[in-house]
């Protein structure tokens, strides 16, 4: 790269006096900046603050290689960092000051390591004489974020950062992905380096060597597993999308015609038009999945994790069946259910020295028995929940609606709830890549920020924020960074004036007493109109459509806010402890 | 309840034992004892960790968990019979004017432990051993007033033939001494 050469300013920082030192010496701000650039990093979501000054006022000359984008809040660009992350595949960036802005990245970050998204934060910290003191915004970050980064470090010393950021990004993204975090003092970012610039990628490391290649005697005994199989029942997760094996997985089903699921995460990744697509696993997932989950002879698990609400009790779950875990973090490898046959490696790896071992094979009976409970289900919640006779509007039709005029190409991202379940049952994905939601740590106020994340990483899709009103009120600052960026990121509020799941909840396990779950809701609308951002409320059904279409057509960001029935309630569904057999209709 | 000692393999830098230790917390497990020294090999520490549990299972879990850190090299969990192991302990007992006098003979030739230190009023005595051993010990000497009692974690050493080195082999290595 030719970035030294080029260096011939090294500081900006009046608290540094530049002059003395030799031209070619820049400080760790810049070498920071160039490190990002270097890794091609082109946007950064982030919040300035004391302690990562020198670091915001190294990005100022450098603003036509680099977006900063200015959020509300730390958690927006945690979660902003993470969509994007999610819709590229590329790290996504963080930037916040020490203390409570370290802290606000906390909850994006715990999201982050459990939905395998990668990322790096950098976060400023007190000087190093400071370190310890509990000085003015200072936090033990690095010790709070031991268990939910997947690395962390401190860096006190400038001519760390160029090797320190070449292994976070290689640790973030390379592997399971996972957020690192990268804590820098105040002044370490203002020291000049005591040597010329120099970055090296980072390619391995001793301590960390993920496996991409599973080893073959494991791909063989999968295949053998396969080809005997005659009730196999493939299920496919996040780990497939991770790895770009979307075409893999469509040669694998193919040709073995097995009926494939996916879990709430691997969403898109199989149209669902493809027929051995049987639906999606777990607490809300589909009847047939469900209940055929205990009837298969053999689990084909690709890239997921068995997460409790995919297993229900784990003691009554598959014990008929035998198991291939495909999956590239072997500490997820009979973690949660027992593999017959664990094959550690990259999803797209293991898929394709799979392909050539495994026989053509017809299963068309053993996958018409998913059509069976397909059509029950059909019949008993999904057609009354399309054309339903309430006088109010119910979420599944929204999320149809919108579906078919997006024809099921949109990029999707769900907030958590109720509406984030119906959108996983009613959007009907036909492309990869195309829904982003917050699986595994379940973070309301997940989907504005992440939704400005995708739409940044992929400008060219139509994204659309399905949001609770609740979840709506967790991070709806993020509207004035949507509205600063002008990008159009269309958000649909579901609007129920409830906590609708938990209220649910309360329904069906707690007699009825909500608790704490009633919301008196601002007006949305005004609201976004303060920022900017025009909007509408729809709340009668024969306007739905062109609610949508208003939405949809407008070239800005838009808001619309849909008054759904208060009272409905997401089926089917395993309760917590229940068996996936037992999955109620009901 | 199994005894179990795991061996873990780290670079040596600034906070390991914090993000090895949150990993026992996290499940709930207790640590019995810890014992960190920097190896033969430059950099690179190594962790023994006792722990009792009842599941090997998860323990087997635990120790995949360990190795996910980054700066972990390699771990290892071993069944006391796998193992070489020892602790040293220090007693210091005191010897007033008057009081019936220690038996140096025995506690050296049948208990193989040691007096470290004389003082007019009081004496240390170093025992080196197996837990059991230790406290056998503890046993025989507590008639005698114990003004302090400390015993070390343990250290172990597996009897496989294979090193450090044969898992990594890969890396360079370099005696730090």
């Amino acid at each position: 790269m030719e970035f030294n050469e080029n260096q011939t300013q090294t500081t900006g920082i009046a608290e540094q006096p530049v002059s003395v030192a030799a031209p070619e010496l820049i400080n760790g701000s810049h070498a920071l900046i160039q490190s990002l650039i270097i890794e091609g990093v082109k946007t950064i979501f982030g919040y300035p603050g004391g302690a990562i000054m020198p670091v915001y006022d190294a990005i100022y000359d450098y603003q036509e290689q680099i977006d900063h984008i200015l959020v509300r809040h730390e958690q927006g660009a945690a979660h902003a960092a993470e969509g994007f992350a999610r819709i590229t595949g590329e790290v996504g960036i963080c930037l916040a000051t020490s203390g409570p802005g370290a802290t606000n990245l906390v909850t994006g970050i715990a999201d982050a390591i459990i939905d395998s998204t990668p990322m790096v934060c950098i976060v400023g910290q007190v000087g190093s004489h400071l370190l310890g003191t509990d000085a003015f915004q200072e936090t033990d970050i690095m010790g709070v974020t031991i268990p939910i980064t997947k690395w962390n470090y401190q860096i006190t010393n400038p001519d760390e950062i160029p090797e320190i950021i070449a292994k976070a990004f290689y640790i973030a993204k390379s592997g399971r992905p996972g957020p690192v975090l990268i804590d820098i003092t105040k002044d370490a970012q203002l020291k000049l380096m005591s040597k010329p610039f120099d970055y090296k990628k980072c390619e391995k490391l001793l301590s960390y060597r993920p496996r991409l290649s599973p080893k073959e005697e494991q791909v063989e005994a999968a295949a053998k597993l396969i080809n005997e199989s005659k009730r196999p029942f493939l299920f496919f997760g996040h780990g497939v999308q991770i790895a770009h094996a979307e075409k893999e997985l469509l040669q694998f089903i193919e040709k073995t015609d097995v009926p494939a699921a996916s879990t709430l995460l691997g969403l898109s990744s199989v149209s669902v038009d493809h027929p051995n697509y049987v639906g999606w696993l777990g607490m809300h997932g589909n009847y047939g999945t469900n209940v055929l989950t205990n009837q298969c002879d053999l689990i084909i698990a690709i890239g997921m994790r068995f997460d409790d609400r995919v297993t229900g009790d784990l003691s009554r779950y598959a014990k008929q069946a035998k198991v291939i875990h495909i999956e590239i973090d072997p500490a997820e490898i009979d973690k949660i259910k027992k593999a017959d046959a664990p094959v550690v490696g990259d999803a797209k790896r293991a898929l394709e020295m799979l392909l050539p071992l495994v026989k053509e094979n017809n299963h068309e009976a053993w996958r018409a028995e998913f059509k069976k409970f397909d059509s029950i289900e059909d019949e008993k919640i999904t057609q009354p929940e399309l054309a339903p006779t309430t006088e109010k509007i119910k979420m599944a039709e929204v999320i149809r609606t919108l579906s078919n005029k997006t024809k099921g190409e949109a990029v999707v991202v769900a907030d958590v709830g109720q509406h984030q379940m119906m959108t996983a049952r009613y959007y009907q994905f036909k492309k990869p890549n195309s829904f982003i939601t917050s699986g595994g740590l379940g973070t309301m106020g997940y989907a504005l920020p992440a939704a400005f994340g995708a739409k940044v990483g992929a400008p060219d899709r139509e994204v659309v924020a399905i949001i609770g009103d609740g979840c709506f009120q967790m991070t709806i600052q993020e509207l004035g960074t949507i509205a600063q960026s002008g990008l159009p990121v269309k958000i649909i509020i579901l609007n129920n004036n409830f906590l609708g799941m938990v209220r649910q909840w309360q329904q069906l396990f707690h007699q009825k007493r909500y608790s704490f779950v009633e919301l008196q809701n601002p007006d949305f609308i005004t609201i976004a109109k303060g920022f900017g951002i025009d909007g509408h409320t729809c709340g009668a059904r024969e306007d739905l459509n062109d609610s949508l279409d208003k939405m949809l057509a407008s070239d800005k960001p838009y808001l619309l806010e849909v008054l759904v029935e208060k009272e409905e309630n997401v089926f089917p569904m395993v309760p917590t402890g229940a068996c996936v057999a037992d999955i109620r209709l009901e | 309840m199994t005894t179990y000692t795991i061996c873990v393999f780290t670079e040596n830098t600034i906070g390991i034992l914090n993000k090895i230790t949150t990993i026992f917390t996290r499940r709930r497990i207790n640590i019995d004892s810890l014992t960190v020294s920097e190896t033969e090999r430059k950099g690179i520490s190594r962790f023994t960790i006792v722990i009792r549990h009842e599941s090997r299972e998860a323990v087997e879990k635990l120790v995949r968990q360990i190795r996910k850190i980054i700066e972990v090299l390699a771990v290892f969990g071993y069944l006391n019979d796998d193992i070489a192991y020892n602790e040293i302990a220090m007693f210091k007992i005191s010897t007033p004017i008057g009081a019936k006098p220690l038996d140096i003979e025995t506690i050296n030739k049948v208990y193989k432990a040691w007096v470290v230190y004389w003082h007019l009023t009081y004496v240390i005595i170093q025992k080196t051993g197996t837990e059991e051993e230790i406290f056998e010990f503890f046993n025989y000497i507590k008639p005698h007033e114990i003004l302090e009692f400390v015993r070390s974690g343990r250290v172990a050493v597996s009897k496989s033939p294979q090193t450090l080195v044969d898992y990594l082999p890969e890396a360079e290595w370099e005696y730090y001494m």
